[in-house]
């Protein structure tokens, strides 16, 4: 569920000591001796559209990219701007590009996207860059350096020599739990990339890092994972703050490696289980996250939704609007130094249907 | 007395269905025993039954004085004959307008009282948290009572030797000590009387009886839990039935209509709310406003154009259907759920804030005939001669 | 009439005698039926990702990959989109009448033996815990 924020419903907040360590640009203009401006910006995630056949898509996931698109458009004071974080397309097929470009199209606000595999493993990625640019970008905004990665690469050896046919190749990688799958990456041309165009910034400057996988290693059985990932993560550490925002996994989870908060996004489209779910199979959840509550199948929405996404000071709070479900915000608390949920962290707060799957 | 009258009309009843289970029905209607199919009634303990409580609510929830025009009670939009309702008036109507000509209407359909003690949220979009709460407002709003204040209820609570009598009986109050907390505990004291089930469906489904429904209505229970998908809002379990999730949902109705104004209705609504705008009021008298349903109450987009599930039992004598009374019959409700929550004269795209559960659901007409069918024996035999046509 | 009852009697005693027990089994014959189940098991693994229960192509695995969150070890129990104290089969059966859009597979239909059979599979050596929501 989501606020429309209001001065009223931020005093409220502020009022009963709600842990809001930011606020959107209207209502202060320097936070914290601030150096730089907060603002908010919406992230849209993993919309799944499919087709069934010709005009006809599967109806669920239509809705739930309709539904945050025009919430989205209900925030006062309007976002900066809007990402979109990857899987546009169920099998990368034109057709369900366009249709889920269609949909987006009515965003009011400047809209930057990040690729998913769901996107690229049909034609690698040739028809995104007509609907949206280049596959991996940067651009800075209000003193925040921002970066576009696309993190769902893979070796060449499976990507061009070992599928007969590009529909085949994006069958396969469409499957989560293939075991003909294989592990996510930044690559090396990306890694050489991004150490180029950081190497000019000031230490200082607070860094987003927009990608679709983890850029950690959370569950490969699942592709929740980034191979690369302390490779890129390197390269992130020397800053002082630095933010990466994920998707794919559809479903909350975050953390801290050293300096580096990471968040995901949910799903527009469906939620994905916890993998500590999967019995026969270890995972590595980071410890901080609190799941989210567990979902009704039968309410299409449930655990699915949308996000704003705060920065303040350099720091990301992310404000999951779920619908069906609790609403969520995970804040970076300065005193502990990684994120934690504003209202469940304390062991004391949490609720069953964060526990019970 | 009307009291007595009511109490033995429930007797009768309660003891003409003779395998109903009941324990002993004490008098003014305090059943011990919960009706077949239901749950004990919940009881909050800072206000516990007595049958002086009971009498006390009764007479309040009856009393034409307490309106501004001295011609509007609890009872004139949820009548006794009218299985508690004002069937089949779509909105409910009030004190009489102030042009002297026809009465003020509401946006919103009465809903009847019957289990009305099994919500944990009360009116169409839950802005009240109980019936204790509830039971002050409709006294305050333009187009129900249209009292500026409570007084003129204390004033004749305190005075009215009945009353007198009976506040001191049921709280040891008298005077001043009589105030609005009183008179709403017995509000909510009598509406807790007012429960119902040991309809045909619960004596088929939870007696075990065979015969009780008809093949239709049988067929009718099987779309019910199945391809209808009504069982997850409407709750049915194994061995009670309170038809309803007590949550909200966006169904389509009434939002469909409004579904391209939303963006400047809930920024319009947010800023007069900001300049301390009574929802309560808003909700009541502006049609626009009414339509965007529980957001108005919490804010929140995720239930823009929703509103609470209310109970299935004793539908077919609740016409008309829904918060906007749109709906004539439970015909037309199923094909609104049929068409995946849309309506005749509706646009032809669902508003984009639709609940997930709501989908088209490719029923044959059959099948819609058996729903109806079934949705038309969860009617307790003390009401079937219910005057609401 | 005595005398041939009396030979069937002889004739099915020396039949007795040679060797058959109660459920007669060998290390090759456990092997043998383990790989009829896994066999049923795989075929329900396919089922799981075709797409082609439903009528929408949706696959039961784009929300349950390897079958995680069924929780076969908690049915039956209370299912609350069914109302009522329900088995696997028939939640099984909801999913492909509802997010697939599919029809209702008979309890005993190979389809369903195969896909209750991978589901197990992914959950084996977890706890019964019948009832628990």
């Amino acid at each position: 569920m989501s606020e429309f924020v209001t001065r009223r419903s931020v005093l409220a907040g502020a009022g009963a000591g709600a842990a809001l360590t930011t606020l959107p640009i209207s209502m202060v203009t320097l936070a914290f001796g601030g150096e730089r401006e907060d603002f908010t910006f919406t992230y849209i995630s993993d919309a799944h559209i499919q087709q069934i056949k010709g005009a006809s898509f599967v109806r669920n996931w239509d809705q739930g990219l309709k539904r945050a698109v025009a919430e989205a458009n209900l925030v006062r004071p309007e976002s900066d701007f809007v990402i979109f974080g990857g899987d546009l397309a169920q099998l990368g097929k034109r057709e369900e590009l366009d249709h889920g470009a269609e949909m987006l199209s009515k965003l009011k606000g400047r809209l930057h996207a990040v690729m998913g595999e769901h996107d690229y493993y049909l034609d690698l990625g040739d028809y995104w860059s007509k609907l949206y640019g280049p596959h991996y970008y940067s651009f800075d905004h209000k003193g925040v350096h921002f970066v576009v990665l696309n993190s769902i690469l893979t070796s060449e050896q499976w990507t061009f020599h070992r599928w007969p046919t590009a529909e085949q190749r994006m069958l396969e990688m469409a499957g989560l739990d293939n075991p003909n799958g294989s592990p996510f990456m930044v690559g090396d041309k990306q890694r050489k990339w991004l150490a180029n165009d950081l190497a000019k910034l000031d230490k200082k400057t607070p860094l987003v890092v927009f990608s679709h996988s983890p850029l950690q290693k959370i569950y490969k059985g699942w592709n929740f994972w980034t191979d690369d990932a302390e490779e890129v993560q390197a390269l992130l550490a020397p800053f002082d703050s630095v933010n990466v925002i994920y998707g794919h996994v559809h479903q909350i989870q975050y953390n801290q490696i050293g300096n580096i908060s990471f968040n995901s996004v949910m799903a527009t489209a469906w939620p994905w289980p916890y993998p500590q779910s999967y019995a026969q199979a270890e995972s590595h959840l980071p410890v901080l996250t609190i799941p989210m509550n567990r979902a009704d199948p039968f309410f299409e929405r449930d655990a699915t939704g949308w996000q704003l996404i705060d920065m303040g000071s350099g720091r990301v709070t992310a404000r999951y609007q779920l619908w069906d479900n609790d609403q969520r915000t995970v804040a970076f608390d300065h005193k502990a130094g990684h994120p934690v949920d504003v209202a469940y962290q304390e062991p004391t707060q949490r609720r069953l249907p964060q526990n019970q799957y | 007395m009307a009291v007595r009258k009511r109490a033995a009309t429930m007797l009768a009843a309660m003891l003409s269905l003779s395998n109903a289970g009941f324990a002993n029905v004490g008098f003014a209607g305090v059943a011990v025993a919960e009706p077949l199919g239901l749950p004990p009634v919940p009881i909050p303990p800072d206000n516990p039954q007595s049958s002086d409580k009971i009498a006390l609510g009764n007479r309040l929830f009856h009393d034409l004085r307490f309106s501004s025009d001295g011609a509007v009670a609890c009872a004139t939009c949820h009548k006794d004959d009218h299985a508690f309702t004002d069937s089949p008036l779509r909105t409910s109507e009030g004190i009489r307008a102030s042009d002297g000509i026809g009465k003020k209407t509401g946006t919103r359909n009465a809903p009847t009282i019957i289990n009305s003690a099994y919500f944990t949220t009360l009116f169409w979009d839950g802005r009240s948290a109980s019936l204790e709460d509830q039971s002050q407002h409709p006294f305050l709003n333009p187009v129900e009572m249209g009292l500026a204040t409570h007084e003129p209820i204390l004033a004749i609570a305190r005075t009215d030797p009945f009353y007198v009598e009976l506040f001191k009986k049921a709280f040891g109050k008298t005077g001043d000590g009589v105030t609005m907390e009183e008179v709403k505990k017995a509000i909510a004291a009598y509406e807790r009387t007012i429960v119902s089930a040991d309809s045909p469906f619960d004596h088929w489904r939870f007696g075990h009886q065979e015969n009780a429904i008809s093949e239709a209505a049988k067929r009718g229970f099987e779309v019910f839990v199945g391809q209808g998908r009504c069982v997850s809002c409407h709750v049915i379990e194994q061995d009670q039935a309170l038809f309803t999730d007590n949550r909200f949902h966006n169904i389509g109705v009434g939002i469909n209509r409004a579904q391209f104004d939303v963006p400047r209705l809930s920024a319009e609504f947010l800023t007069a709310k900001a300049k301390g705008a009574d929802v309560d009021k808003a909700v009541l008298t502006d049609p626009k406003t009414s339509e965007l349903g529980r957001f108005a109450v919490t804010d929140q987009f995720d239930v823009i154009g929703a509103f609470k599930t209310p109970t299935l039992r004793n539908v077919a004598v609740t016409a008309p259907y829904m918060h906007d009374g749109s709906l004539r019959t439970l015909k037309d409700v199923v094909k609104h759920y049929n068409n995946g929550g849309r309506s005749e004269g509706d646009p032809a795209q669902v508003n984009d804030y639709l609940s997930g559960g709501i989908r088209p659901l490719n029923l044959t007409e059959q099948q819609m005939d058996d729903l109806v069918a079934f949705m038309e024996t969860l009617t307790t035999p003390a009401y079937f001669g219910a005057k609401t046509r | 009439m005595l005398r041939s009852t009396l030979l069937l009697a002889l004739g099915l005693a020396t039949i007795g005698a040679t060797a058959t027990r109660a459920d007669e089994f060998t290390k090759t014959d456990i092997e043998r039926y383990q790989k009829e189940f896994d066999l049923v098991a795989a075929k329900g693994r396919e089922l799981w990702t075709s797409g082609a229960l439903g009528t929408n192509g949706v696959a039961c695995a784009q929300c349950h990959p390897n079958a995680a969150n069924t929780h076969p070890e908690t049915y039956p129990k209370f299912q609350k989109q069914l109302g009522k104290v329900a088995q696997l089969f028939e939640m099984v059966n909801w999913c492909i009448r509802n997010p697939l859009q599919g029809a209702n597979l008979a309890p005993d239909d190979p389809r369903m033996t195969a896909l209750v059979s991978y589901i197990t599979f992914e959950r084996r050596g977890v706890k019964l815990a019948p009832g628990q929501h």
